[in-house]
């Protein structure tokens, strides 16, 4: 009689845990995979931004006598990005995965700036309609890293409130969920720098003497 | 430089970071909007209607809006792809929303592109509307003149990206509403819009002025329609936005 009791509460409790639980668990599986898309659209632009640098290497160089320094150190950022990949379609679950991956990008973003720092000295090359028109691409695409970057955090968020929430908290081990390291704000020298210039001084920017297309 | 890197900083981690200084504008009542008086009346109800009808022939929604005074603390393009997700400007599939965004005081301009027109105006060209054909005109204080050349290039670039069906979003949504009901949805509508200018006048005034005559005047006195007419007629055509998306595209920078 006992022993019948105790299988009949098993019982209650298991109904309620799979009541509650294949609501919950179909959440979870929403978010996680929202995590993962979010990942996916921050490696694009990331990549994005890896294939710009080949051609803008090329311009730059091109310029008399440009810092040679500057340009190998882009070079090398963009090398070594290329050693940190992560798998683009699943959101890594490691943090220091994460870490590294945000490092060796911020290190790429340092090179980057200060290659155009540099380029402020060669106001030629500024001038000419291809480096502009690089910089405007770069710009954009940093803007995009930044949006996708906290897309990608809020998803996380939300996905990671989620798996902490009660009676989810209980049952996630048993599904195999876990949470999700962010981004986080860089500190000191591995901050995403600002690529972006003042394109409109007047001093330094004559006016360029082709008529650009802007048809696509 | 050095400021930029800063302002650069605070971006990092976006939205979630910010104080309270930022302030995101209520979506806008019409597709041109004039905030800061900057634009002759006749000029900017011609420029709406003509990015009325543009949503009508292709689907894109343009939305420009010229305000006073930037209220954020981060950068333009940062704040202005803020704003414009949050007006949700474009077709909620189609994602094919721009939005200009003017700060007078501030000289500062930004050209966001919903991601669904990436490709039809990508950076390289949103940059050259803006650095080459837009900011010269304000530096002369030609702000009428620098917004109608930048929009007629917007308009080219991306024309035939997309489909319209001859209806704004706002249009769509009317439709179902003044189908039908005939007069009595005319009267219904009509106790609406005193209630409203009641209210308003009651608040003194609405936060904008700028569009609120023409939008009450003639928009909705046209026989309960949002439909036809509105544009040979010289009515205002409302804006709502369809659900677009933006992912930072576009070019941003001061004059």
């Amino acid at each position: 009689m006992k022993t019948f009791l105790s299988l009949g509460k098993i019982l209650a409790l298991a109904s309620l845990f799979s009541l509650t639980g294949c609501g919950t668990y179909n959440r979870l599986v929403t978010l996680e995979q929202n995590v993962n898309k979010k990942w996916a659209d921050v490696q694009s632009v990331y990549q994005r931004r890896a294939d710009l640098i080949p051609n803008l290497v090329n311009t730059v160089a091109g310029a008399a006598n440009f810092e040679k320094s500057t340009l190998t150190e882009v070079t090398n950022a963009r090398a070594s990005v290329g050693q940190v990949k992560l798998d683009p379609s699943k959101a890594p679950t490691d943090a220091a995965e994460l870490e590294k991956f945000q490092k060796a990008q911020g290190q790429l973003s340092t090179a980057l700036s200060r290659l155009l720092v540099v380029s402020e000295n060669y106001p030629q090359l500024k001038a000419t309609e291809a480096f502009q028109n690089l910089q405007a691409q770069l710009e954009g695409t940093e803007n995009r890293i930044s949006v996708e970057r906290n897309n990608f955090n809020s998803a996380v968020q939300e996905y990671n409130t989620a798996l902490e929430r009660f009676p989810t908290n209980m049952l996630n081990k048993m599904f195999g969920f876990k949470p999700r390291p962010f981004f986080t704000a860089a500190a000191g020298a591995e901050k995403a720098p600002e690529v972006k210039f003042d394109f409109n001084k007047p001093a330094t920017t004559p006016p360029p003497a082709t008529t650009p297309a802007t048809t696509p | 430089m050095i400021r930029a890197v800063a302002a650069f900083a605070v971006l990092v981690l976006g939205a979630a970071n910010l104080g309270a200084a930022e302030k995101i504008p209520p979506k806008p009542a019409g597709y041109f909007n004039d905030y800061a008086n900057v634009v002759p009346k006749e000029k900017a109800l011609a420029l709406n209607e003509k990015l009325a009808q543009f949503e009508r022939d292709t689907s894109n929604q343009i939305v420009v809006a010229v305000f006073p005074k930037m209220e954020s603390d981060s950068s333009v393009e940062d704040y202005a792809q803020r704003v414009a997700e949050s007006w949700g400007v474009g077709q909620k599939g189609q994602r094919n929303g721009v939005v200009m965004l003017v700060f007078v005081q501030d000289r500062k301009i930004s050209i966001q592109v919903g991601y669904g027109l990436e490709g039809a105006l990508p950076d390289v060209t949103a940059f050259d509307i803006r650095s080459r054909h837009i900011t010269p005109h304000f530096r002369s204080g030609d702000y009428a003149g620098g917004l109608d050349e930048g929009i007629d290039l917007i308009l080219k670039a991306i024309r035939g990206e997309y489909k319209g069906d001859g209806t704004t979003a706002r249009e769509k949504s009317r439709k179902p509403e003044s189908s039908g009901w005939g007069p009595l949805g005319f009267i219904i509508m009509l106790i609406i819009i005193l209630t409203i200018i009641r209210l308003g006048r009651r608040r003194g005034g609405f936060g904008y002025t700028g569009l609120g005559g023409p939008f009450i005047s003639s928009g909705w006195g046209s026989g309960g329609g949002w439909s036809g007419g509105s544009s040979s007629g010289g009515g205002f055509s409302g804006f709502s936005g369809g659900g677009g998306s933006f992912g930072g595209g576009g070019s941003s920078g001061s004059w």
